[in-house]
């Protein structure tokens, strides 16, 4: 059992740190492209290799950012009513969520297929295959399917989700 | 009539999923795939992925991850005390005292800062202490200082306004630009109702300090120099033409990384937990926008938007009636929702009824950012006052009381956009367009 825990935990790290190394990617990208026009020269595709990081920076980190408690939701409900209710209403929330990830990962998972499949290419400038990037939806979007099977498991069993909280200093986003 | 049904049952599960509390983005997803199912034939499941690919891979929302970071490495520098420092021997001796030094510490750090929360929580972990020893009366210091923080939404760089353009598809950088006269505008209103209050009221006495010389004020102000060199380089690249918004974005990451640097705040620590922040924070909005592009097409189907916007216009309201009745639709939603949630929820609906009156969008963006920042301070969900309850352990009530000046002032703001619409449209018209 804790040999799954520790897995799991290393693979929302892991990804989270992978987002972070894209984000690094999109600015070192964006500067090279801005170097490039400023010298000169052309640096071809850089918009689209941004753009492509920034999915996979945001696709990556939704796990993370669940564990986190940065995603955002309306907790007007959830802070009103007695425990009991709010148990139910967290089993209710995370089996939703869990069940639209799923979905979004399944789709996901075809939709690349066939881009592998059909030897997609993308339109623009960098002439890349488009299974490769677009790849990162079904990774981020099967983490995050399965941290919120995680969390709904561990509300069922233990009664409390493992998501941490800290508003001021996590969430700056507002 | 059937169709009335639907519109009824796909509006009844919106409302459900966001409150029981399903996370905005996911909700969002599954109210749209709900509208799909309901009014279409089409394959869902690959609709959805098309979409939510072609959002999330969208080289225009590079600009918010990078400017996100930018204030979270600014937040762990120096640069609050910094600014404490460096503006309150000029601003101590207006009437209302050391009181202004949150609202211009909020203005400038809101020039470098994309957010709200985060100029609430770098200005005010340096002002909160510093007033309350020199006797200032609590409750205006709690309530400019949440007032003034909303100027982070409004002055660029801005979270809401990058949302908003990616969201309606017009140019960033033009809204950028908007936001900056009524921010100034805002932010002088403010300043002007402590000063004012710095009269009226009776219990206004704070510690007033030895006047410094000019000289002293000057030498002083050395500490504002890094902040405002950033200011300059981000915001001036885009006013020049030199870059585009996500260009400026990546300058102002850098510039802050060596102003750090400088400062001897940069350690790897600091470094990795503002990247993480950054990842996580921008995650969380992509995580919105994806379900956001997702509802946005399936409203489309619902032909909701269409008959709103036939029905508005059938009405014959006039502009004003219009902005007005949006006025307190955003208010009462603000009350529920975060900003960013609100636009991006409402305006696949709200969109079409307002080209369709003919009002600029450009400037309607910065009605929407007054009233976005007026969600930030409205109970019973309002970001700052959570996080002002963080830092102060004041009730929420008390905080809320605090702040409610603020709010009226904010609405007036909207009154002025209203009648003096050229304060928002004025600046983005004189651009200078990029050669490219």
């Amino acid at each position: 059992m804790s040999a799954i825990r520790k897995t799991l935990d290393l693979l929302y790290l892991i990804a989270g740190i992978a987002a972070a190394l894209c984000l690094i990617s999109i600015l070192l990208l964006i500067v090279a492209q801005m170097v490039a026009r400023w010298t000169g020269e052309i640096f071809p595709g850089a918009p689209n290799y941004a753009g492509y990081a920034m999915a996979a920076a945001s696709f990556f980190a939704f796990a993370n950012a669940l564990n986190r408690g940065a995603h955002i939701r309306v907790s007007i409900l959830l802070n009103a009513v007695n425990p009991r209710l709010k148990y139910m209403l967290e089993i209710w929330c995370f089996g939703i969520a869990a069940a639209i990830a799923w979905y979004f990962t399944y789709y996901a998972y075809w939709f690349v297929y066939w881009s592998w499949k059909f030897n997609e290419v993308s339109q623009g400038q960098d002439a890349i295959l488009m299974w490769i990037p677009q790849s990162v939806m079904v990774i981020g979007g099967g983490l995050l399917a399965i941290a919120l099977s995680d969390n709904l498991l561990h509300v069922l069993i233990k009664g409390q989700h493992r998501i941490s909280r800290d508003i001021v200093d996590e969430n700056l986003e507002g | 009539m059937t169709e009335l049904y639907a519109i009824i049952l796909f509006l009844f599960v919106l409302f459900f999923l966001l409150g029981t509390g399903v996370w905005v983005g996911l909700a969002l997803m599954g109210v749209a795939w709900v509208g799909m199912e309901l009014f279409t034939t089409r394959p869902v499941g690959d609709t959805m992925i098309t979409t939510i690919w072609a959002s999330s891979s969208s080289w225009t929302l590079t600009a918010l991850p990078l400017f996100i970071w930018m204030g979270e490495i600014l937040y762990r520098t120096r640069l609050s005390e910094d600014m404490f420092k460096g503006l309150s021997p000029w601003l101590a001796r207006l009437p209302g005292g050391l009181v202004h030094t949150n609202i211009v510490s909020c203005t400038v750090f809101a020039a470098v800062s994309g957010s709200s929360a985060a100029t609430l929580t770098t200005v005010g972990k340096m002002a909160i202490p510093e007033l309350r020893a020199r006797n200032y009366p609590e409750k205006m210091v709690i309530g400019t200082l949440a007032g003034a923080a909303t100027l982070g939404l409004m002055i660029p760089p801005s979270l809401a306004l990058i949302v908003y353009g990616v969201t309606v598809n017009e140019s960033i950088t033009k809204l950028f630009f908007a936001g900056v006269f009524p921010g100034l505008v805002l932010a002088g209103m403010f300043m002007g109702y402590v000063a004012i209050t710095s009269f009226v009221s009776k219990d206004w006495n704070p510690t007033i300090e030895t006047g410094m010389s000019f000289r002293e004020k000057l030498a002083n102000s050395r500490f504002l120099l890094p902040v405002f060199a950033l200011i300059t380089v981000v915001i001036g690249s885009m006013y020049g033409g030199y870059a585009t918004a996500t260009e400026a974005a990546a300058i102002g990451v850098i510039g802050a990384l060596v102003l750090a640097l400088f400062q001897g705040s940069l350690t790897w620590s600091s470094f990795r937990e503002s990247l993480m922040g950054a990842t996580r924070t921008s995650a969380m909005i992509a995580l919105i926008l994806a379900g956001a592009a997702f509802l946005k097409l399936s409203m489309g189907f619902t032909g909701l938007p269409r008959s709103l916007a036939d029905g508005i216009a059938a009405m014959e309201l006039t502009r004003f009636q219009l902005l007005m009745a949006l006025l307190v639709f955003y208010i009462i939603l603000g009350m529920f929702l975060d900003g960013i949630s609100a636009i991006v929820l409402t305006m696949a609906v709200v969109e079409p009824m307002v080209r369709g009156a003919g009002i600029d969008l450009i400037w309607f963006g910065i009605f929407v950012v007054v009233v976005i920042e007026m969600a930030q301070i409205t109970p019973p969900i309002g970001f700052n006052l959570f996080v002002l309850q963080g830092m102060t352990d004041h009730e929420m009530g008390y905080i809320t009381k605090a702040a409610l000046p603020m709010f009226g002032i904010m609405v007036l703001m909207v009154f002025v956009l209203i009648w003096l619409p050229e304060i928002a449209t004025w600046l983005p018209d004189n651009l200078r367009q990029r050669p490219s």
